[in-house]
Order: C-alpha cells, then structure tokens, then sequence
C-alpha cells in the first residue's frame, strides 16, 4: 500500500495593503466618481438635513441650536395636518384614476395587430410636453367654456369648476398627471407583456379561453412583479408632489391642493425658515424609508427585476 | 440591492434642497472678505480703503455686478445698455457684470448664503424690513447724505427704506395699484363708463352689466391664486379705511376691522349676487392681467401700468380702449390704492469700494440730463417698433419739481407715451403696504377670499377674526420692536 504523506498546507502570505492597492488601482479610480457624487449629492444633504432640522438656520447671523423646536412647530401646525390629508388623497386619487391606465393600454396595445408602433408613440407623447404648455393646455382644458365644459354644457349638465371647486381641485391634478405620464409606465408594461410567452396564449386558446380569461390568467400574473414595483414607485413619487399643485393652483382652492412637499418649500422659500422645512423633509424621509423597505421586501420575495 | 438604492436616491433628492438652504451658515463672519466671486478680482486690498475714491472717484478700480432687466423688459434693457456706456466713460475702471438674476423672495435667503446675490440689486417696497433685519441691505446712510441731491427725492418712496433713521435703499419707481377699465367692451354692451370718482356700487353695477359667465367674460378679475390674491384685496381693504396692522409697542393684526368685513363682503357680492367674477377665479397676476389684454374680462386690479402695458402692447388695444380709474372707494371710504415700489439695495457683502460705485451708479442718471435724452430716444425706438411707452405713474423724484417737468415735457412731446389722465392723478390716495410679514398675511387672506368665493353663506366674520387670530399668534407676536 502506497503510503502517502500529508503536504503541509502553505498558508498564503497576507498581501500588504499598499500592494493590494496598487493591484485594485484602477478598480477604485473607476468607482471613485460614484462616492464622490453619491457623498456630495446623498448622504451629506441627509446627513445636513437631519442636523439643520435642529438649528434656527440664519445665514448672516449663523445657525443656532434649537433641539427639537422645528418638529414641535411642525407637529403644531394645523396646515401640516391638512397637508398630510391632502398628500394622502392625492396618493389615492394617483392609485383610483392613474394606477391601471398604463397597464390597460399596455394590454390593449399588446393585442393590436396593426398600427402598433403607432399606437405606441401616441400614447408616449403627452410624456415629452414640456411642463409649461402643459399647465397653459389644462388651463384651458378645464375652463368654465373650455372643451370638457362645452361637452358637459352639451347634455344639459352644469359646467364643472374643475379648478376652483374644492373636491374636483385634486381629482382634476390627478387626471392631468395620468394623461402626460401613463405613456412611460406603459413602455415598461408593454415590455412585460410583449416578453409574455406566445405558446401561453395560443395553448389557452385551444383550451377555449377567451380575451378577459388570458388577460386574467396569464398577462396580469405575468407581470405581477413589474405592477407592484411600480405601485411602489408612484406612491413614492406622489408623496412627494406639489409641482402640479404648486404651478396650477398654488395649494387653493382654500388649501385643497397643499401637499406636504408644497408645504415644506413654503417653509424654505416664503417663510425662509429652513430648520422647519428641514424637520419636515427629516420627517418625510423616514416615512419614504418605509415605502422603500416594503419595496426592498417585495423586491427580494416577489423577485422583482 | 441596485434597486433599492436607486430608489432611495430617487427619495434622497429632495433633500438636496435642504443642504443647499444650509451650505454657507457663517455667511455674515466672512462678509468682508468674500465678495462675490465676479466682483473679488478687482478689489484688491490696495483698492479698498485707499484714498482714491475721496480723491479721485473716477480713478477707482471695482468689479460690480448690477441688476439688469429681465428680456420681456425690452425698454429697460436699452435705457440700462446706455447708462453703463455712459457710466463707464466717466468711471472707466469700473467692470459692470449685469446680473439677470430678479430679485425673488424665495430666492434671497440662497444667493446671499451662497453669496452670489448682485452687489447691486432690485427689490420691493414691502422688502425693506425684512432685508435689513437679516443684515442682507447695506447701510448706505454716509453715501446717501453725501449725495447732494437727496433731498429731490420722491420721499414718499425714499422713506420706505429708511428704517430707524438709516438708509438701506435707492428709490428707482413707483406705482399705486389702479383698476384698468375696458371701455370700449363697456360701449360695445352699451354701457357707459364709470365716472372717476366712482363708488363700490357703481363697481358692482359696472362689473354685473359687463359680465358674460357663459362666453367666459367676467365683469372684474380678482385676483384669487396664491399671495397676490392677499393682496389685491387689500385695496378694498384700504378703500373701506382699513389697514392691515397697527404698530405701536407691538404688531397687532387690524385686518378684521369692520372694513376689512366691509372688504369682504364686498368680494362676497360681487361673487353671490353680481357673478361678475371669472368662474375659475383661480387666477394669478399674470392670469387676471393677461385676461385683461384678451378681453375676457372688463375690469382688474393691478399696478396701473402693467394691464395698460398688456393691453396696448400685447394684446392690441389702443389707448382709447382703456382706462386707468382709482380705485372705486367705499362708501364712506376714498379712493385709496397700494403703493409699492422697486429699489436698489446695495449688498452688505461687497467691499467699501464696491459699496461706492454701486450707489455711484444707482443714482448716475438721476437728476441727469443725459437721461433725458436717452429717454427720448429710448420712447423713439418705441414709436418705430409700433409699441408705446408706458411711464410709471410715480417716480423716484416728484414729477412737480424742475427735473419732474423736464421729463413731463419729454412725454408730451411723443404720441406714443401712455399719458394718465388729470382726474386719474388727483384721485389717487396712497396707502403704504404692512412692513412686517406682508406676505404671510397675503397668504393668510388669500385662504379666506378662496373660502368666500368657494361657498355660499361663509361666516365672514368668523373667518377674518380666526385668520387675524392666527397672523396675530404665529407672525406677530414673535416680532419685537
């Protein structure tokens, strides 16, 4: 029997750490513009914001400590309260009018045989107006003899004062929003449905399903993940509004459109006191930090890519 | 892992806002040595504090950096181009960078943290107390007691900047607020216009008569989005012998006196009873004034120049289709209007030398024959572009003094310079804005006007002593005089 002997294991020497840099050199000047731009652009305004939410912020005079007197102010404010309400209504509105259209139009355009590329430009183009003509169009839209009220005014019904009646002031932001941006959720829609299996269908077919049991059964499921992704990403999105509502009726009428963000820009840039606005924006990012780990959950049990 | 940090990033952003509010807290340490960058290459320590400019002003050596009109001001722009020409053949080391910044409420607080406000910029009338206690006006009393023509200034205007016997501002113009009346929409519906001395009623009567809800023209065009809604009805306000807050050992808000309930009122019928207000009166500035020029509404409430600036030069009208009325007074009231104004402000940051030649231009053309002509040929390029000159209704000097007529005299001599009719200027009662925390009152009426005219029967009463309540406790009560 053939005797073996053990080798002694040679342990690799540690490699000094000014080798090892100079190995990597190139590896950390590639990643240095990231931590760079990611130090100065995310974390030190965290960073900032949460130290600045404790200071009276006085440019002249210099900052002074205040503890937590900014977020007393801000829990004490009744406008913050209406602001919370109204953000949440908005979120809402977003989810009931806005959620499902992109997801309809993806479906309706997946299913066109013609004029698909077409189709696909049409409904991305309001997403490439520019914001100004867009306000000035809704304007219009909207106005008491605008083309809405003229059809409304057509079948005898009372125009609708979209933009000074208090419960249509929000829907209205809402709608307006959904006609410019469903185009762009739905290229990613489409992109999920279109990547859908055609075997799937053309077995459900056989099998006798129709439109409504294919769209039920295999186009929603199949794009289960990219729906609840970008749930996530509009309620993210629509917490932080207030350009719409700043642009179109500055938070009227009577402060049915101040949301939290359009609040917290009147508290730095009207009231110019940015330790409030601070505490407010510290507040709101522990309240998005929530959104982002329930979409960091889904994302890791749904496998969302 | 990517996703949920491009995800935060995407959240993060708005804090961006919050560092760049809190980047520069030690601003007023380092003022004397941190000028704005365009102005610092000049000012080199052997310029300041030499001798030169109490010798020899013209030999100074400074970088300033001025405000300059915005492109839309056409006519501005020119008459600027000319002066720092001209200034610069008297001072010829004086570098003048034109700023476009526009001075902004909103955007102060930034540009002085991160000083880059203009050595020499514009502001409001109403801006006065709250630039100089933030230390962001320079105290120019020493320049302005040497200028030899200070006592030729409008002092109606000068003494907005002059707080507790300092001076902290140069008048530039004024204006009064005035409502500018279609006529000739008045005469095409067969009514006649207003006299001058017109009445609240005669208002409400002119403003019904003219009102066409269902072609989308309105009698009067309030002003109802945001601050400036605040403020438009501050003139009734005013008409009805308001005001806005007395000062005395403290602020205390007079707004929901019984003229302010009078005021209110007033809006209230001419919404309610009159529907002689747009039906989406949501309106800006730019919306009430711009559906002025359109002819969608016979009436507005503005600084008396601006809608006849739209009207003629935009909107194609011709001066015998408007006119500037005062303000309708209230019964028992007068015809009182908001006076406000624009200034220059020199920017406490720049050195001594800077500080210097900023006033030295601020007030080159004033009392200045050279303005003069370059006014008239300003008026000329006007005439040749089809457009008219609109001239400010005051200005910074009294249009009664000699230079006043001279100017008078350069007006008349071109038809093509809006002329304010006699009636017009005799009866005109100014009223000067609130000096502290104007805007969060304008913010705080502006949510009671949109109550009145949101809803039927509103408790006005009510609403004006809770708004007052709450101006009075969360602006008024911190202010210490």
């Amino acid at each position: 029997m053939e005797q073996t002997t053990a080798v002694p294991i040679q342990l690799q020497p540690r490699e000094r750490p000014k080798r090892k840099f100079r190995r990597n050199f190139w590896g950390y000047l590639f990643v240095l513009p990231a931590i760079v731009i990611f130090a100065l652009f995310l974390w030190y305004p965290i960073v900032k914001g949460l130290m600045d939410s404790l200071y009276k912020i006085d440019f002249v005079k210099g900052d002074s400590f205040v503890g937590f007197d900014n977020y007393r102010t801000v829990f004490n404010d009744p406008d913050v309260r209406i602001a919370v309400k109204n953000t949440l209504k908005y979120m809402g509105l977003g989810i009931v009018i806005g959620f499902w259209v992109p997801i309809l139009f993806a479906i309706m355009i997946s299913e066109m045989r013609k004029f698909q590329g077409f189709a696909r430009v049409a409904a991305y183009l309001p997403y490439v107006v520019p914001f100004v003509v867009l306000y000035g169009v809704w304007r219009w839209m909207y106005d008491p003899v605008g083309p809405i009220n003229q059809v409304i005014k057509s079948f005898g019904i009372d125009p609708v004062l979209f933009m000074v009646d208090k419960a249509w002031a929000m829907p209205a932001i809402v709608i307006m929003e959904t006609w410019q941006s469903f185009g762009s959720a739905m290229l990613i829609y489409l992109a999920a449905v279109l990547s859908i299996p055609r075997d799937w269908y053309e077995a459900s077919e056989i099998d006798g399903a129709g439109v409504w049991q294919r769209i039920r059964h295999i186009t929603l499921p199949a794009i289960k993940n990219q729906i609840l992704l970008l749930l996530m990403l509009q309620l993210i999105a629509t917490s932080q509004g207030f350009q719409t509502q700043y642009a179109m009726l500055d938070g009227g009428p009577n402060n049915a459109t101040l949301t939290y963000a359009l609040l917290l820009t009147r508290y730095a840039f009207v009231r110019q006191d940015y330790g409030v606005a601070s505490a407010m924006g510290v507040i709101m990012f522990f309240a998005l930090v929530i959104l982002a780990i329930i979409q960091y959950r889904l994302n890791r049990n749904g496998g969302i890519d | 892992m990517r996703k949920i940090t491009s995800v935060i990033s995407v959240l993060m952003a708005a804090s961006l806002v919050l560092a760049a509010c809190g980047s520069n807290n030690n601003n007023g340490n380092a003022a004397s040595s941190s000028a704005p960058a365009a102005a610092t290459p000049a000012s080199s320590p052997a310029d300041t504090g030499s001798a030169a400019p109490a010798d020899d002003p013209t030999q100074v050596k400074a970088t300033i950096s001025i405000y300059f009109p915005t492109p839309d001001k056409v006519q501005e722009r020119k008459l600027e181009d000319d002066k720092i020409a001209r200034f610069n053949q008297v001072y010829p080391n004086v570098e003048i960078i034109k700023s476009d910044w526009q001075y902004n409420p909103n955007e102060i607080g930034i540009k002085m943290g991160a000083n880059e406000a203009p050595t020499l910029f514009n502001t409001y009338a109403t801006e006065g107390k709250f630039l100089v206690e933030k230390g962001w006006a320079a105290d120019i009393t020493e320049l302005w007691n040497s200028y030899e023509k200070k006592d030729q200034f409008n002092k109606t205007l000068s003494s907005q900047f002059i707080i507790d016997g300092k001076v902290y501002g140069i008048p530039q113009r004024g204006y009064i607020t005035a409502t500018v009346v279609n006529t000739k929409m008045l005469k095409d519906k067969g009514i006649a216009p207003p006299p001058f001395n017109w009445t609240w009623d005669d208002m409400l009567n002119t403003a019904k008569a003219a009102a066409d809800p269902n072609a989308g023209i309105s009698g009067f065009a309030p002003m109802g989005k945001g601050n400036e809604a605040g403020w438009n009805w501050t003139n009734f306000l005013f008409a009805a012998g308001g005001d806005i807050q007395t000062v005395d050992s403290k602020v205390t808000a007079a707004f929901n006196s019984d003229a302010g309930l009078k005021a209110i009122e007033f809006y209230n019928k001419l919404k309610w009873e009159a529907n002689a207000i747009p039906q989406d009166w949501a309106l800006g500035w730019g919306d009430a004034v711009g559906a002025f020029a359109q002819g969608r509404t016979a009436m507005v409430i503005a600084g008396a120049s601006d809608p006849v600036d739209q009207a003629l030069n935009q909107g194609g009208m011709s001066p015998s289709d408007i006119e500037v009325y005062p303000n309708a007074a209230a019964p028992g009231g007068s015809h009182a209007g908001i006076i406000g104004g624009d200034f220059l402000v020199i920017n406490p940051n720049a050195s001594k030398d800077e500080q210097a030649m900023a006033f030295r231009y601020a007030v080159f053309d004033y009392f200045n024959d050279d303005f003069l002509t370059s006014l008239d040929a300003n008026i000329e390029a006007r005439k040749a572009e089809n457009k008219y000159f609109i001239p400010p209704v005051f200005e910074y000097f009294d249009m009664t003094s000699e230079f006043g007529q001279k100017v008078k005299a350069v007006y008349e001599k071109h038809d093509n310079v809006y002329q304010y009719k006699q009636e017009f200027l005799d009866l005109l009662d100014a009223k000067l804005e609130a000096q502290y925390n104007t805007q969060d009152y304008y913010a705080a009426m502006t949510n009671v006007i949109q109550e009145v005219f949101s809803k039927q029967g509103v408790d006005m009463k009510a609403s004006l002593d809770a708004t007052a309540k709450t101006v009075q406790e969360k602006f008024y009560d911190t202010i210490q005089l």
